[in-house]
């Protein structure tokens, strides 16, 4: 039997599958491969999605993906780096699906708790804690958990912000 | 480290980044770099923004630095600002902060 005799077995034919740009990577949790797989995440996919939601989806991966690097090994550190991450984006109808996974500590609750931006003190601006922040601003359906020593982060960036598009509520 | 080209009048200085990104990879050398920068000078600031086309919080971090080692009399302004930097700059409500001028406001 020849694959396209395969493909159409069956008493109802199938509707082809519509293939959509996807982006996996394996790295080393460090701010310069982070770089280098959001450079080549941006030519994958930038022919393909808006420069608005190309530019949010980047933002947010860099956020979640600078946090693995700081923390890489921050809770096991008799267990030498280098630590990997993984991480897949998935183009789908709505938005850019995506996960990424590692293997560094499990990340503290709080992380995801519905947060507010730091307070604007303009004596004493804050120079951090935006990261999580931007990240629960700009995703849907965020969802974390944790899988034998992996932790296991998942979320869309959807094509259409809506209420995402200004400021972060505080 | 970070290129920052530095041009001086007698009535301000302009900071030309020249970097097309500003984040975790470069993010601490290029606050040293313009901090260093910025209080020679002791001038009001124009820090000329358009080659950069992607910032993340640390980056947003070290333009927080830099705005809080200047005196606050001195104008730090941020020109040519892209849209993924002016992204940054209003999700995180720091354009109330900073004097941002986007990359299409034309020239006075």
């Amino acid at each position: 039997m020849s694959s396209s005799e395969r493909q159409n077995a069956g008493s109802i034919p199938r509707p082809i599958a519509r293939t959509q740009s996807m982006f996996h990577r394996v790295l080393r949790a460090n701010p310069f491969e982070v770089r280098q797989a959001l450079r080549d995440l941006r030519a994958r996919f930038a022919p393909a999605v808006s420069a608005d939601a190309m530019g949010r989806l980047e933002l947010v991966l860099a956020e979640v993906m600078n946090n693995v690097s700081e923390h890489a090994g921050d809770l096991c550190a008799q267990k030498p780096a280098p630590r990997a991450m993984h991480l897949c984006v998935v183009m789908n109808d709505a938005g850019l699906s995506c996960a990424i996974t590692d293997d560094g500590g499990t990340l503290p609750a709080d992380c995801l708790l519905p947060r507010n931006l730091p307070a604007l003190d303009p004596l004493d601006l804050p120079e951090g804690g935006f990261g999580w922040c931007l990240i629960q601003g700009l995703t849907q359906s965020l969802c974390y958990y944790r899988e034998d020593q992996r932790n296991c982060l998942a979320f869309t960036v959807p094509f259409n912000p809506g209420q995402f598009s200004g400021p972060i509520s505080g | 480290m970070p290129k920052l080209i530095v041009n001086e009048t007698e009535a301000q200085l302009t900071v030309t980044v020249e970097e097309s990104r500003i984040d975790a990879a470069i993010a601490t050398r290029f606050k040293d770099r313009l901090r260093e920068i910025v209080l020679r000078g002791r001038k009001p600031v124009r820090l000329d923004m358009r080659r950069v086309d992607f910032m993340d919080s640390s980056g947003l971090g070290a333009m927080i630095a830099v705005r809080k080692a200047l005196p606050e009399a001195l104008p730090l302004v941020l020109d040519g600002l892209t849209p993924n930097v002016e992204r940054v700059f209003r999700l995180t409500r720091m354009d109330s902060v900073f004097e941002i001028r986007p990359a299409n406001t034309p020239q006075e």
